[in-house]
């Protein structure tokens, strides 16, 4: 009887907890992270009698935690890749909308240069159409610094996002670090799983999955090790590690992020992968910079190109022109870290070799190297790196100097801070180089068919390029130059001389001339101003293949591609995490339906436990009724 | 849902704005043809500017090639008055002079024309350069150069908007091209050359050659360097031959009276019609001053002529540009044309699809409203009364 009435009120309690557990099914239905629980029921001992054995009702045994540790781990990498991506999507759309414009962006700025100078070649002699085009050229200089200052923007949302993820990781990895201990001392203390702490820790993880890659390594002891990066431990047991942001030792600018040890800091460099950390240095490093190198190196080939062919020229003033633009020169950063005394300086020298990389300068034991700052690939320097003889690498020419200490090293940077320099030199609209400075005549007594072209500038530093120099023909076949010598003459070859070339074609007479001379009232020529018109068009860059103009389209293309593949990866990316996530969702989710079922089976379970020990009351009662007569 | 609504605001966006593709990465490949193609069009507009200026240049330059052809045409009216030796006297040669001269000065104003932005049509590049001035010594000189500006009018085509002074006005062919005949004024007896022709180009050898009458019957034909060339006997009219040229004196030349027969040069309008203008306003009496003035007269017609063959091909050149002008404009205007299509292809919007996107995604975001709303309903909470 005795039996009966402990039976009862096993069940009676082991249903209670079932539905207290039911309950706080249904109260955290809505609680992110939180998984569903189940009571498990065991048997009691059964109690043998002399017939066989008699049921002792029901134990508690534990509350099992519905959680899958293999769908939770995939949940948390999709979620990486997928923060990932989205941060970079969303930087990379930053970017593309920066360049996106079609009628104020890059092309247009270029283009309306080109057209003012057909502007100028149209009316050489207006002041107005030369007004136009430094106009023209200082837009296009405003243009291309408005898109490097918002560069720089966006470095510096960078910076401000990697501080505040370093926080946040830190947070999260020591708000895990304590939640390790308590699931220790509980787990230690009671045996069991302390499921709502399991639920928080898990969510926490995923919380850090969003901001970094992470590893975990399940302990013994219920705790749980993260690792980020290349195994760097974030937190080991109930200790937690801090991450910090740290200066670049060549660009004081620019925050990485570094372990905080109790030695000092560790750089943890681009080990760093996944979340929206990682989406964000990755960025930084496969867009922003390279977007930064070739607005730099549009604009060092802008200024080169016009400026080669502006030197070839001569203003309304009769001066051979000077430069247009000038344009920011090699940035060269020692790093902070350096001990000796070495220096490092840089100039440009063949345009189409220059490249969109940032290049490390290391005095080795073997003494300098380069590498390529991204890939890390070696780049082999020719040269001994004095004036007289430079490195030369990558279109550059890179001397160097002072006593440089083993390990010393210098970020070179190419065309990063070109745009920055640019600036228009001419503010004369007079200057405008918009004429050759030669003429050529063909004398009025000349009897033979003989024809001259206007002639082309060669080499415009030439000291004798304009002095007048006469070609007189002392045979149809034989011409002597200012009276001197005797040269063959074959109709169409170019004669070259004093910087300049002119073709002589036909059949010129005994005795006739032709004379260069000074174009120095030429003030309606207009052939330097359309030679600079086409110069746009060729091929400067990247070692000849690329135009300017094409320079551009393919920059801008480039990053709308990027883009593009960035949004359409993360598309990709967030399906699969959908799945994961509901996958997951579908073990550890709270099913009200289902609750309600088992609400019902426990509240009807619980009174059929009640009617048991009314039974037994009942017996005892018919009992004591038998015995008190 | 939510990306159902995506969808949809992003179609309403196209809606909207009419653009199919509003940043590269909605559509990378489209908008780097987009960029590409806005530039072309931009460029273009651009060579239809400089088109444009160089159609009105060249205008401008053919009426000033006009009017100069009429004033040579009444040049030449004035010569022909003027050839009429026999009745006209010396006053009456010097009014047509003074036609001439004043003629001479239209065509000089003509020689300094400006554009509408003052620059001189006429004095190559040196554009600011007033080409033709009287120097102290009352010769018209230029002072422009040889150059022609062109200009771009298409990707590959550049056009000359002017043509030198020195071309038009200043290097004109002498005589017939090849040779120049003149009579001196000291010449005592009534003989008159004329302008004679080339019989055989490949025998003229290129010399100044003088014909030298040494007898009122004979001649001997001499060149530079005094070497006898040919001789011959003279009845008036009988044609003279050497080296390839023929030339026929008439009248009656004396002995000792010689005549010119020089490699052709150059000679300019300006210098052309002064010369006329000296030649008229001295006295011509005498028969043998008349029978001079005759040899002049014919020569100068064969220069005014060559003038005029000068003006007109220079003309001829200027039509055929503005011609070409308007070739390269059509074309352009069919390539403008066709970059706004493909340019329409690339970045505008089909409204009729988009449209029928658009309610494709309005009923698919119902749907899915409308169903969440009734699976959300669903709980067996609310059987448990």
């Amino acid at each position: 009887m005795a039996n009966i009435l402990s039976t009862g009120v096993s069940g009676l309690v082991a249903f209670q907890r079932a539905l207290d557990t039911t309950g706080h099914n249904i109260a955290n239905a809505a609680t992110p992270g939180y998984s569903r629980q189940r009571t498990e029921f065991v048997t009691r001992q059964p109690q043998s009698f002399g017939s066989g054995w008699l049921g002792n009702g029901v134990d508690v045994s534990t509350v099992t935690r519905f959680y899958d540790e293999l769908l939770g781990t995939q949940t948390r990498i999709a979620s990486s890749s997928y923060s990932r991506l989205d941060s970079y999507a969303a930087k990379a759309q930053t970017l593309n909308n920066l360049f996106a414009d079609t009628t104020t962006g890059l092309n247009a700025s270029l283009q309306r240069f080109t057209n003012a100078v057909q502007g100028v070649a149209n009316t050489p002699t207006s002041v107005p159409a030369r007004q136009v085009l430094l106009s023209e050229a200082t837009a296009l200089t405003g243009r291309l610094q408005t898109y490097a200052t918002r560069l720089n923007e966006i470095e510096g949302d960078i910076n401000s996002r990697v501080a505040s993820e370093a926080v946040s990781i830190t947070t999260d990895a020591q708000a895990l670090a304590r939640l390790n201990q308590q699931i220790i001392s509980s787990q230690s203390a009671t045996g069991q799983a302390p499921n709502d702490l399991l639920d928080q820790r898990d969510r926490l993880l995923a919380d850090l999955a969003t901001h970094v890659s992470v590893s975990t390594v399940r302990q013994d002891d219920g705790s749980v090790n993260v690792f980020i990066g290349k195994g760097q431990p974030l937190v080991l047991g109930g200790n937690a590690a801090s991450i910090v942001t740290t200066r670049d030792p060549f660009d004081t600018q620019r925050l990485n992020l570094a372990f905080q040890t109790p030695g000092g800091t560790v750089e943890l460099g681009s080990t760093i992968s996944g979340g929206s950390l990682g989406g964000v240095l990755d960025f930084r490093r496969e867009q922003l910079d390279p977007a930064r190198n070739t607005l730099g190196q549009i604009a060092v080939g802008i200024t080169a190109a016009v400026n080669a062919q502006h030197r070839e020229g001569m203003d309304l003033l009769g001066n051979i022109g000077g430069d247009m633009f000038t344009v920011g020169g090699v940035g060269v950063q020692g790093s902070s870290a350096n001990a000796g005394s070495g220096t490092v300086t840089a100039t440009r020298g063949a345009i189409g070799a220059l490249t969109k990389s940032d290049y490390i300068m290391e005095f080795t034991s073997g003494g300098w190297a380069m590498r390529d700052a991204g890939t890390g690939a070696n780049v082999p320097l020719s040269g001994a790196g004095t004036v007289g003889s430079p490195f030369t690498a990558a279109g550059l020419a890179i001397v160097v100097g002072g006593t440089p200490t083993v390990g010393d090293r210098f970020k070179v940077l190419p065309t990063a801070i070109a745009v920055a320099g640019m600036a228009v030199t001419i503010t004369d609209p007079a200057r405008v180089a918009a004429a050759a400075p030669i003429r050529t005549t063909a004398t009025t007594t000349n009897t033979g068919s003989g024809q001259v072209t206007p002639g082309e500038v060669l080499d415009a530093t030439n000291v004798a390029l304009r002095n007048t120099t006469t070609i007189q023909f002392l045979t149809p076949t034989t011409y002597s130059v200012n009276n001197a010598g005797s040269y063959a003459y074959t109709s169409g070859t170019p004669i070259n001389l004093n910087g300049w070339s002119v073709v002589i074609s036909g059949a010129p007479s005994a005795g006739d001339s032709f004379v260069v001379s000074n174009n120095a009232s030429g003030a309606g020529d207009n052939r330097n101003a359309l030679a600079l018109a086409d110069v746009l068009g060729q091929g400067v860059l990247n070692g000849g293949s690329d135009s300017l103009n094409g320079a551009v389209g393919r920059f801008v293309g480039g990053i709308g591609v990027a883009t593009n593949q960035a949004q359409a990866n993360r598309d990709a990316q967030k399906i699969i995490l959908d799945d994961n996530q509901t996958e997951l969702d579908s073990v550890t989710g709270v099913n009200l339906d289902e609750e309600a079922a088992n609400l019902i089976r426990y509240q009807q379970a619980y009174q059929a436990a009640a009617q048991i020990i009314r039974v037994t009351q009942t017996l005892f009662d018919s009992l004591l009724a038998a015995t008190s007569r | 849902m939510q990306a159902a609504q995506t969808r949809l605001a992003k179609t309403q966006d196209q809606l909207a704005t009419g653009k199919r593709v509003s940043t590269p990465a909605d559509d990378p490949i489209a908008s780097v043809r987009i960029l590409e193609i806005s530039r072309a069009k931009a460029q273009s507009a651009q060579y239809g500017a400089n088109s444009a200026i160089a159609t009105n240049r060249l205008s401008l330059e053919e009426q000033a090639l006009n009017d100069s052809t009429t004033a040579l045409q009444r040049v030449r009216e004035l010569i022909l008055q003027a050839a009429n030796t026999g009745t006209l006297s010396d006053s009456d040669r010097q009014s047509i002079a003074a036609e001439l001269k004043s003629r001479g000065d239209e065509l000089r104003d003509i020689g300094n024309r400006q554009d509408g932005n003052g620059e001189f049509m006429f004095s190559g590049f040196s554009t600011l350069t007033r080409p033709f001035t009287r120097n102290a010594g009352g010769i018209v000189t230029y002072a422009g150069d040889q150059g022609s500006r062109v200009l771009q009018v298409g990707p590959s085509q550049r056009i000359a908007d002017s043509d030198s002074g020195f071309s038009v006005f200043m290097d004109i062919p002498e005589g017939n091209g090849t040779f120049v005949t003149a009579a001196p004024t000291t010449n005592a007896g009534t003989g008159i050359i004329d302008i004679g022709s080339v019989v055989s180009q490949a025998s003229w050898v290129p010399d100044d050659y003088a014909i030298n009458f040494t007898s009122d019957t004979a001649y001997e034909v001499r060149n530079s360097s005094n070497a006898l060339v040919s001789s011959g006997t003279y009845a008036p009219g009988t044609a003279i031959t050497f080296n390839g040229v023929q030339v026929s004196v008439s009248g009656l030349p004396a002995s000792g009276d010689r005549f010119t027969v020089n490699e052709a040069g150059t000679k300019d309008m300006f210098s052309l019609i002064d010369d006329i203008v000296g030649r008229l306003t001295t006295s011509s009496t005498t028969a043998s001053q008349r029978s001079n003035l005759s040899s002049f007269i014919g020569g100068a017609l064969q220069q005014l002529d060559q003038s005029l063959t000068q003006t007109q091909s220079a003309r001829s050149g200027v039509g055929s540009r503005l011609s070409r002008l308007e070739t390269i404009d059509t074309a352009r205007l069919d390539y403008e044309l066709e970059l706004s299509s493909s340019l329409s292809d690339l970045q505008d919007l089909d409204y009729a699809e988009a449209i029928t996107r658009m309610n494709q995604q309005l009923v698919a975001l119902q749907a899915a409203q409308a169903s969440y709303a009734r699976v959300a309903q669903l709980s067996l909470f609310d059987y448990l009364r």
